[in-house]
């Protein structure tokens, strides 16, 4: 009779290959065969222990094996934390699945075979690398130590294992023949198998007594314990391991700032004001503009958007920029000796500045225009964003010691000489054409607002008037919410429809609750002077045919629609390009260091190089201020370095922990007659409830201290430290994973990672 | 007296196919060969895999049998019961605490006079423990049941088999007893009868006209005055009294039928120089016959029908062993008495007829390892210091 005992983890197929090594031997004339694990109640990842006998006689023992012949070991993890070796027979044999020395354990037995079982499982797709399932290796590299062929094993092994059957077949093929060790067969098992007489075990009985007996500490009275956890370790049984992990939220994650919004949303909801307004200015020094003016990329992505409705982030950084609208910051000292210019007083200019500033440089920003602010400045109407609210975040840029040069439209070659390097940020204030004939006769949308805004030049707008405006931007509904507080008559005309319309959302909302006009799928193709007063512009009916590369459905004309309206101003909004001064020559532009012929490095920020928003020009003057500084301390700077990672998604969240709670929404007033007034329409919120709207974050990847994990593990292996965070003990966690199935807000992560006790 | 070892000598079964099965498996092959038409089921924890297989067999259509999920299992028995009232051929399972549950009408099926066949894979109560222990089922012996206790796998399919025939004769319940884990979910070799083999051994049950019938309505269970109550009790005990040589006939009939015969005891190496019979039942026995190479002085009195206890049987056993031979019962049950269950049975046996000295051993109780080497330690035990019980490893 041959006694074999393996070791194993559970899920790793041990007892499912010692079944099949039996109905192998059952095939076989001849053979008694008896297979059976040790009976536990341990799961995946537990170390057991399963047993196989074989024998040309009938099998008279159904103890458990403790002198095993052939000691075999699935799992070479195993090999330090059980004693593997114990009672082996004093012939006996080894067979260990690893590759690694095996002379430390020459003194248990000099008969060790070895089989690269998780290599051959992983190369046949058995398992994860984490988990390889060796059994059919382990089947294979067994039956060769037995000195048996593997023909008759093939069939059984495909039709007992769950999946892939011939990937299992090829894997104890290769096994087979993989098996390294003292002899081709070793004699004494082959012998063992064969034997007509029984088994006679070399260790005498008092070393048998002395092997089985389990030391009794005491005889107790009552089937009751102490303390049972932590005489029990139940860690080794985890395969994947729950940890606390901080994951991106989706907010933070897309604003082109890098707001911690998250972060700034709870401390507002603590009513931790100054420290959630100082907070966003780490990323964003214009938090009442941003709060204001912005799409709120964090809004369109916020998780609860699937639940109730995205919460009011936008108003929630507006009331923290407005609560602390006297904070003023001491500037540093000038510690580097480089001077920066920086063309351009725009959002993407002036966060480059101040960022430049605070690490220690002296900066100095020209502005062609006789007050700073770029596109904040000229092209968003005082309704949107009143001048007092940009005028202190300007004031607060230059109270860090960043000094503005008003009024001085400078080009790079003009400065080159006085400086060490210099950011082009002027953005793009001059409007594309429409290229066609009489195009003279249309004022241009961007120069209309900044006459207005600067100087209250009305371009000939009067009461009454009908004003047609060309495009579906943002500067397109300025003009026309502008024009209709002139008095005018405006209609929008729009070549897409609605739906492709690129202005943000709200404000066309607000645009027609105000009375401005739509009209969509329609594009102006000729223009013709009426008389001093009028123009007739013919326009063609458009349809939508196939999305082009913007992804939006490309308008294509409808032959025979022309019509022609008469209107007293045409006004063009269709997109905007940088003032070509700055270079000399128009030249391609991008985020960062840019060729240009030039003494000084010369690198690129704002709208002129991507986006096209407040936010994303905070964005593109954050990172442009951080390479001008690597290349000026001659450090490495890897833009790859600030691609973000994946954030929590919707089905991340396990929405039924929290209470459906409508939004708070900003209260708009539009007075009775809108003619000539320019007061801001949206309303912020009170404090009370910022405090309460900022209660609706989820919290996305953030651990709110919810208390779900600690109140479901079935191990209570979750305890809260002396500073009353939370914790996982790991000597006791066995890795079921409810915590990371009821963390309400994925803050918890669960992978096949290997995790210490602190 | 059959001695397994020679029957596994001849390797070869005619109208049978050599499988590898676990005795769980076994069972349900055998409830299936059987043709068990009712299976009520509810899971536990060692005999799941009986029902679990079972509902597959019916699910995939390999078995005809109606198979219904009860809540409980003292609805188990409540629907076995009225399955077999209406004349069903009725098979289920259970373990531990579902028999303890269950006890109330384990008593109502016997007393009723039902035929069934029930497989109990034994495990304790309290302390909590799902492993190896006959607690259970002996606890269960003045329910009324017939106790079958099996071995192998293969004696678990043939016990089952011969189950039926008994019930159905004497229509007094049969329960068939396997060890948990040693016996449940050890794979070995069983040769599994061709269905035709079965059929001709068991054929289909036989009505026998005091099944509930929906055209000629009658009363079952009702009130029972005193001056008649024992008039059912007497003519059961006649039929008790049957249970014995009716068990050691079938045993044998189906030996002649499929080759392997079993009685109700079976004695080994007992012979005039046997100086220690130890009294086994079940997956133990297995361990012991191990031993007997080196220890030619130690005989085994396996007792397979256990309850009515096959006294007749064991006298019979023991009759060519001489006064000083020792008698040592292993007990794989504690029941809160100073012996265990089998040697209160065997001294009841044995009074007035023979004066062997006898120790009883508590030994396996929840899942403990019986090794060789216990069996040796026993020994030792035996022959060093007899002590009227014994105790291993408390020293």
């Amino acid at each position: 009779m041959l006694e074999i005992r393996g070791h194993a983890r559970g899920g790793q197929g041990m007892v499912t290959a010692f079944e099949i090594l039996a109905k192998i031997f059952g095939q076989m004339e001849g053979y008694y065969v008896q297979a059976f694990p040790a009976f536990g109640v341990e799961r995946t990842g537990a170390p057991i222990q399963a047993f196989l006998r074989v024998s040309r006689t009938p099998i008279l023992n159904r103890s458990k094996i403790y002198t095993p012949d052939l000691i075999v070991v699935f799992d070479e993890t195993l090999l330090d934390q059980v004693p593997i070796f114990d009672g082996l027979e004093k012939n006996g044999a080894a067979l260990l699945n690893t590759e690694k020395p095996v002379e430390r354990f020459k003194n248990f037995t000099e008969n060790i075979f070895t089989v690269p079982a998780t290599r051959i499982s992983l190369e046949k797709g058995l398992g994860s690398k984490a988990l390889p399932i060796v059994n059919s290796a382990m089947i294979g590299a067994i039956l060769k130590v037995m000195g048996e062929k593997l023909d008759i094993a093939e069939k059984i092994i495909a039709d007992n294992v769950p999946t892939k059957p011939e990937e299992n077949v090829e894997a104890a093929k290769m096994a087979y023949e993989n098996v390294t060790g003292p002899d081709e067969t070793y004699t004494y098992i082959v012998d063992a198998i064969n034997s007509n007489k029984p088994k006679v075990m070399s260790l005498s009985f008092e070393e048998r007594s002395k092997l089985e007996k389990k030391h009794i500490e005491e005889i107790p009275r009552y089937p009751e314990w102490y303390g049972p956890m932590s005489k029990n370790k139940t860690g080794n049984w985890r395969v994947l391991t729950p940890e606390y992990h901080t994951n991106e939220a989706p907010c933070s994650l897309n604003c082109p700032a890098g707001t911690a919004v998250r972060e700034f949303v709870k401390l507002a909801g603590e009513k931790s004001f100054e420290e959630g307004f100082k907070l966003i200015l780490e990323h964003n020094p214009f938090p009442a503009i941003c709060g204001r003016v912005c799409p709120h990329y964090c809004e369109q992505n916020c998780n609860r958007k699937e639940y109730d409705d995205s919460l009011n982030i936008g108003s929630i950084e507006r009331f923290l920029g407005d609560w602390m609208k006297d904070y003023t910051p001491t500037p540093v000292e000038i510690t580097n000796k480089e001077k920066i210019a920086i063309i351009g007083s725009g959002p993407a200019g002036l966060t480059a500045a101040l960022r430049l500033r605070n690490a220690g440089y002296s900066v100095t920003v020209f502005e062609a225009l006789p007050k700073a602010g770029g596109m904040m400045r000229a092209g968003i109407p005082k309704f949107r964003l009143p001048d007092e609210v940009l005028d202190r975040e300007i004031k607060r840029i230059e109270a860090s010691g960043v000094e503005i040069i008003t009024n001085k439209k400078v080009s790079v070659k003009e400065i080159e000489n006085d400086f060490d390097a210099v950011i082009v940020a002027v953005g793009s204030h001059k409007g594309y054409t429409m290229g066609m004939e009489n195009e003279e006769l249309a004022l241009d949308g961007i120069d209309f607002l900044r006459e207005f805004k600067l100087n209250e030049k009305t371009s000939g707008i009067k009461k009454g008037d009908k004003v047609a405006i060309i495009g579906g931007g943002n500067t397109a509904i300025d003009v026309s919410r502008t024009a209709l507080r002139l008095g005018a008559i405006p209609t929008v005309y729009y070549r897409r429809t609605r739906n492709e319309m690129p202005a943000i959302h709200i404000e066309v909302e607000e645009a027609i609750e105000e009375g401005v006009n739509f009209e969509f799928l329609t594009a102006p193709i000729a223009l013709k002077k009426l008389n001093d007063n009028e123009i007739e512009v013919t326009f063609i009916k458009m349809k939508l045919g196939e999305p082009d590369s913007s992804g939006r459905r490309r308008p294509i004309p409808i032959n025979g629609s022309e019509y022609t309206v008469r209107v007293n101003h045409l006004i063009k909004a269709i997109g905007q390009e940088y003032d070509e001064y700055v270079f000399g020559e128009k030249i391609k532009t991008k985020q960062g260091r840019i060729d240009f012929n030039s003494k000084i490095p010369v690198f690129c920020a704002g709208d002129m190089a991507w986006g096209g928003t407040v936010v994303e020009a905070i964005g593109s003057g954050n990172l442009v201020a951080k390479e001008v500084d690597a290349f000026l301390q001659n450090k490495p700077y890897d833009k790859k370095s600030e691609v973000l990672h994946r954030a929590v998604t919707p089905k991340d969240i396990k929405f039924e922990y929290y209470p459906a709670t409508p939004r708070i929404k900003n209260k708009t007033h539009f007075d009775e007659s809108l003619y000539m007034n320019f007061e801001e329409v949206v309303e912020g919120l009170s404090e009370e409830e910022v405090v309460r709207e900022s209660g609706r974050c989820l919290h996305c990847g953030d651990c709110f201290e919810c208390g779900n994990c600690f109140n479901f593990c079935p191990d209570a292996a979750i305890y809260l430290d002396e500073k009353g965070r939370l914790n996982i003990n790991y000597d006791y966690c066995k890795g079921c994973g409810i915590c990371f199935f009821e963390c309400p807000c994925s803050a918890i992560d669960f992978t096949l990672g290997e995790v210490e006790n602190d | 007296m059959t001695d397994t070892r020679t029957l596994n000598e001849k390797i070869s079964f005619e109208r049978h196919t050599p499988k590898i099965l676990k005795g769980n498996f076994a069972a349900s092959e055998a409830a299936k060969l059987c043709k068990a038409g009712f299976i009520p089921a509810y899971p536990i924890t060692p005999q799941t895999t009986i029902v679990e297989e079972l509902s597959r067999k019916v699910a995939t259509g390999e078995m005809d049998a109606t198979y219904v999920n009860m809540d409980s299992e003292h609805s188990v028995f409540a629907a076995a019961m009225g399955a077999a009232i209406s004349g069903e051929r009725v098979f289920t399972a259970t373990s531990g605490q579902g028999l303890f549950y269950a006890h109330e009408v384990l008593h109502a099926i016997a007393h009723f006079r039902l035929p069934m066949v029930v497989c109990n894979v034994g495990r304790p109560s309290i302390p909590w423990n799902i492993w190896a222990d006959q607690s259970d089922s002996l606890a269960q012996r003045d329910t009324g049941w017939i106790q079958l206790y099996t071995e192998t796998s293969q004696e678990v399919l043939d016990t089952i088999i011969q189950g039926y025939i008994i019930t159905e004769t004497l229509d007094i319940p049969v329960m068939v007893v396997l060890d948990a884990f040693y016996l449940s979910h050890t794979s070995e070799n069983v040769w599994v009868p061709e269905q035709s083999l079965v059929d001709e051994f068991l054929p289909p049950k036989k009505k026998k006209g005091v099944e509930v019938d929906g055209y000629n309505p009658k009363v079952i269970g009702g009130l029972i005055p005193p001056d008649q109550y024992e008039t059912f009790e007497y003519a059961w005990w006649k039929d008790v009294l049957k249970v014995e040589d009716l068990v050691n006939r079938v045993g044998k009939e189906f030996g002649e039928k499929f080759g392997r015969s079993y009685q109700a005891v079976e004695s080994v190496n007992i012979n005039e120089n046997t100086k220690i019979v130890f009294v086994t039942t079940s997956t133990i026995t297995t361990t012991v016959r191990g031993i007997l190479d080196t220890h030619p002085e130690v005989g085994i009195l396996k007792l397979r029908l256990i309850k009515p206890f096959p006294e007749k049987s064991v006298v019979k056993a023991l009759s060519i062993v001489s006064d000083d031979t020792v008698i040592a019962p292993i007990e794989r049950n504690f029941l809160g008495g100073k012996e265990g269950a089998i040697i209160q049975e065997m001294k009841r046996a044995l009074y007035g007829k023979r004066n062997f000295k006898m120790y009883d051993i508590y030994a396996g109780m929840g899942g403990k390892d019986v090794s060789p080497t216990t069996i040796e330690k026993m020994i030792e035990k035996i022959n060093s210091n007899p002590d009227e019980v014994i105790w291993i490893d408390f020293d």
